[in-house]
């Protein structure tokens, strides 16, 4: 295996280890925060005198230090991990395979795709190691603070040009793939729903990170060129009045960052959508329901998320008319998503659904996907929003959309496409105890800042709030969380130590060993170069499952 | 082998070359309509704004408008040629984009002499941010072009028209997006 290769199952494999390498380290940092949320007077164990002096004193984390590990979790785990892996790994890996292609349409550019990325992730990573620390400004950077902070800030901002790049690169190569390497036969009705999210996804890349892009630059520019894009007139810090000239709007970064941002949503959701769907017509053993009105949802989902974006910033003081605008976009971008998982889950119904490991992550990723789509509601309305902005309610919303939600996808991508790809099966016993684990972790973590964010605590304050009085009541549920992070994290232990396992001593498998109808199991496992042996056709649709006087209770896409 | 790179497939009607580069510029779009928005933004916001003209070099704008203008038509030209020949037609305009950059370094050290920097004021930066970027996106084509023009020898003669056609396009909304920013930044 080259290690510069333009093989989209080698690039496909190289984003898939990075992005769990992240996706590990993402879980770290939040770690830390955790068991500091929990206990902060009591010094960390063990690991406690790693930091540096600088970072953490006896074990316990500094406030700049916190900082750091907030912002940087929320950066690792939507532009390192969750998007490279959904996008990145099952997008380079799959899309070619699914649709009866040899490669990606620009093979060499896929290979820029993934070095950018490994790039902008190691130049953000690289400012822990500056004076000052990595950015710390949180997630969003907003301005005036990210302007003003310390070298780690410049570093975040020229990482996230690096990967804006890579996805622009990988994006054009998506879609130039899906609509010109279709297998003779294959007409973008017939095309699997995950090939569908795919497609959508890569059109909200391609056109919401620009925004970002050029937001980058000017922020940037007011770090390194002494601009005042985003600076206000006036502008006080630490007692000293700014010598910039002033004029600028951090409004304006706002509307910018989340202008990409609430699109990123839909790209952290949608390939997890279309993993969910191969699955569960596997499992189910039946035609998905509604697969075209899966389709018009996942596009008209596609368009409706450009038109959202200022629902996350109701607090700005940007006028009734403003808000009501995008409430009601708001509230309509739900219906799709509502009409999406209420096929997949009518999908079930009469099915005689067959247990396996990735659908077990399936079948959860419903209810949780669920709860988290749903206690979105009260936030997209300005009325409730302004009560709940900022607490940990807010919190608990976009991480029961991501963990239990798109991350139960992906592990069910995972051990769905791990035979493709290695020609072994995952141990199906750690496979359920992983499972199990990591679903009454994540309810541990997650349901409680429901609560918290009811009773007003803020989503960061540094002590977890015990200043206040709001906090009375709410020490203990601190506590379950960490306790429930540290299940978490032993939980994937279990993963990690099936993944490598199994490479070596994993069941060999069979070319087709879910018995699927899509075209990546018409191929050997692991597929040679090019995928195919004999270039395939397809003569029916994806779901070709329980056919009424077929021979078996599944017909391939591509058999006669 | 990849189907499609040269040749066209008959349900989309392109070949992925083509479809890569408009997709490529539909997302160049979204960058400078992004600046565009944050410039009228600003620009509204401003308690004054100066005249264009009198703080920037208004004949030094039009000639580089009209080098820009000559590079973007040569390759266009390159269009007709086939082969090898789009060498000289694609050279000429690497040529012309070449000379657009010197003008406009000497336009930039013109202004810092006189004071006019990023710093000074919203004006001034948004002119070297919007321009500069722009010079980047001249630069980027020149290394394209380049690429082409070395490229041109060993490569069918079809894989070159193919990517001769994405270079005049690209060239063509270097053109534009400079238009744009004559008229809102020396024009107005």
């Amino acid at each position: 295996m080259r290690v510069f290769s333009t093989d989209h199952k080698v690039i496909g494999k190289q984003y898939a280890i990075t992005s769990l390498c992240f996706l590990l380290l993402g879980f770290g940092l939040i770690l830390l925060i955790r068991w500091h949320l929990a206990w902060p007077t009591r010094g960390l164990p063990l690991i406690g005198g790693w930091f540096g002096e600088s970072n953490v004193v006896q074990g316990i984390l500094l406030p700049e230090f916190y900082n750091q590990l907030g912002a940087m979790h929320g950066t690792v785990m939507v532009f390192l991990a969750v998007v490279p892996l959904g996008v990145g790994a099952f997008g380079n890996y799959l899309v070619p395979l699914m649709i009866g292609a040899p490669d990606m349409a620009f093979p060499r550019l896929n290979m820029w795709s993934y070095w950018l990325y490994l790039a902008g992730g190691l130049v953000m990573m690289a400012g822990f190691v500056l004076p000052g620390g990595a950015a710390a400004s949180g997630w969003t950077s907003y301005p005036p603070l990210a302007v003003i902070a310390t070298a780690g800030q410049t570093a975040w901002l020229l990482g996230m040009l690096l990967i804006i790049t890579s996805s622009l690169f990988g994006s054009i190569n998506i879609l130039v793939t899906i609509l010109q390497l279709r297998a003779p036969g294959l007409t973008l009705m017939r095309l699997p729903f995950f090939i569908w999210a795919q497609l959508v996804t890569s059109f909200l890349l391609l056109l919401a990170f620009p925004p970002l892009e050029g937001a980058a630059i000017l922020q940037l520019m007011d770090r390194l060129a002494g601009t005042s894009f985003f600076l206000p007139s006036g502008l006080v810090v630490s007692g000293q009045t700014l010598p910039v000239t002033g004029g600028g709007s951090p409004i304006l970064w706002q509307h910018l960052f989340w202008f990409l941002a609430h699109p990123e949503v839909y790209v952290l959701i949608l390939p997890a959508l279309g993993i969910v769907a191969e699955v569960i017509a596997n499992a189910t053993r039946k035609p998905l329901w509604g697969y075209r009105a899966m389709v018009g949802s996942a596009l008209f989902m596609g368009v409706m998320s450009f038109l959202v974006w200022a629902h996350h910033m109701f607090l700005t003081g940007m006028g009734p008319t403003m808000s009501a605008f995008f409430q009601v976009t708001t509230m309509i971008i739900s219906i799709p998503s509502v009409v999406i998982v209420s096929s997949l889950l009518l999908s079930l119904y009469g099915g005689s659904i067959r247990f396996t490991v990735p659908a077990h992550f399936a079948l959860a990723f419903l209810p949780m996907f669920g709860i988290g789509g749903l206690t979105g509601l009260p936030l997209g309305l300005a009325a409730t929003d302004i009560p709940l902005h900022d607490t940990y309610y807010v919190i608990g919303h976009f991480h029961y959309v991501v963990a239990p939600g798109t991350l139960f996808a992906l592990f069910a991508g995972i051990y769905y496409w791990y035979p493709k790809v290695t020609g072994r099966q995952l141990n199906e016993t750690l496979g359920r105890l992983h499972f199990w684990g990591s679903l009454v972790a994540m309810n541990g973590i997650f349901l409680p800042m429901f609560f918290q964010g009811f009773a007003g605590i803020n989503r960061r304050l540094y002590d977890g709030g015990r200043s206040y009085s709001f906090f009375s009541g709410y020490e203990g549920t601190f506590q379950l969380q960490a306790w429930a992070a540290g299940l978490l994290a032993l939980t994937q232990f279990l993963f990690i130590f099936n993944f490598f396992r199994s490479l070596r001593h994993g069941m060999r498998t069979t070319d087709n060993p879910w018995h699927a109808t899509t075209l990546e199991w018409m191929t050997t496992s692991p597929p040679p170069h090019e995928n195919f042996h004999a270039a395939p056709s397809v003569h029916r649709g994806p779901y070709d499952y329980s056919a009424p006087g077929a021979p078996a209770d599944f017909i391939p896409q591509g058999q006669r | 082998m990849i189907p499609y790179t040269v040749e066209r497939r008959a349900d989309t009607g392109v070949n992925n070359v083509t479809l890569g580069i408009w997709l490529f510029l539909a997302s160049e779009v979204m960058l400078f309509g992004a600046l565009f928005s944050a410039y009228a933004l600003l620009r509204t916001a401003a308690p004054s704004w100066p005249r264009g003209a009198d703080v920037l070099s208004l004949p030094l704008g039009t000639a580089n408008t009209i080098v820009l203008l000559a590079m973007s038509a040569a390759a266009w030209r390159a269009r007709s040629a086939a082969g090898a020949a789009v060498r000289p037609r694609l050279l000429l305009s690497t040529l012309f984009a070449a000379a657009f950059l010197v003008v406009k370094g000497v336009e930039y050290s013109a202004e810092a002499s006189r004071g006019i920097l990023p710093s000074s004021g919203m004006f001034p930066a948004m002119y070297y941010t919007l321009t500069g970027l722009h010079a980047f996106h001249v630069v980027g084509g020149i290394g394209a072009n380049l690429w082409a023009i070395a490229g041109a020898t060993r490569v069918s003669a079809a894989l070159t028209a193919g990517r001769t056609r994405a270079l005049s396009l690209y060239w063509a909304f270097v053109d534009i997006v400079w238009l744009v920013i004559f008229g809102l930044l020396y024009l107005s």
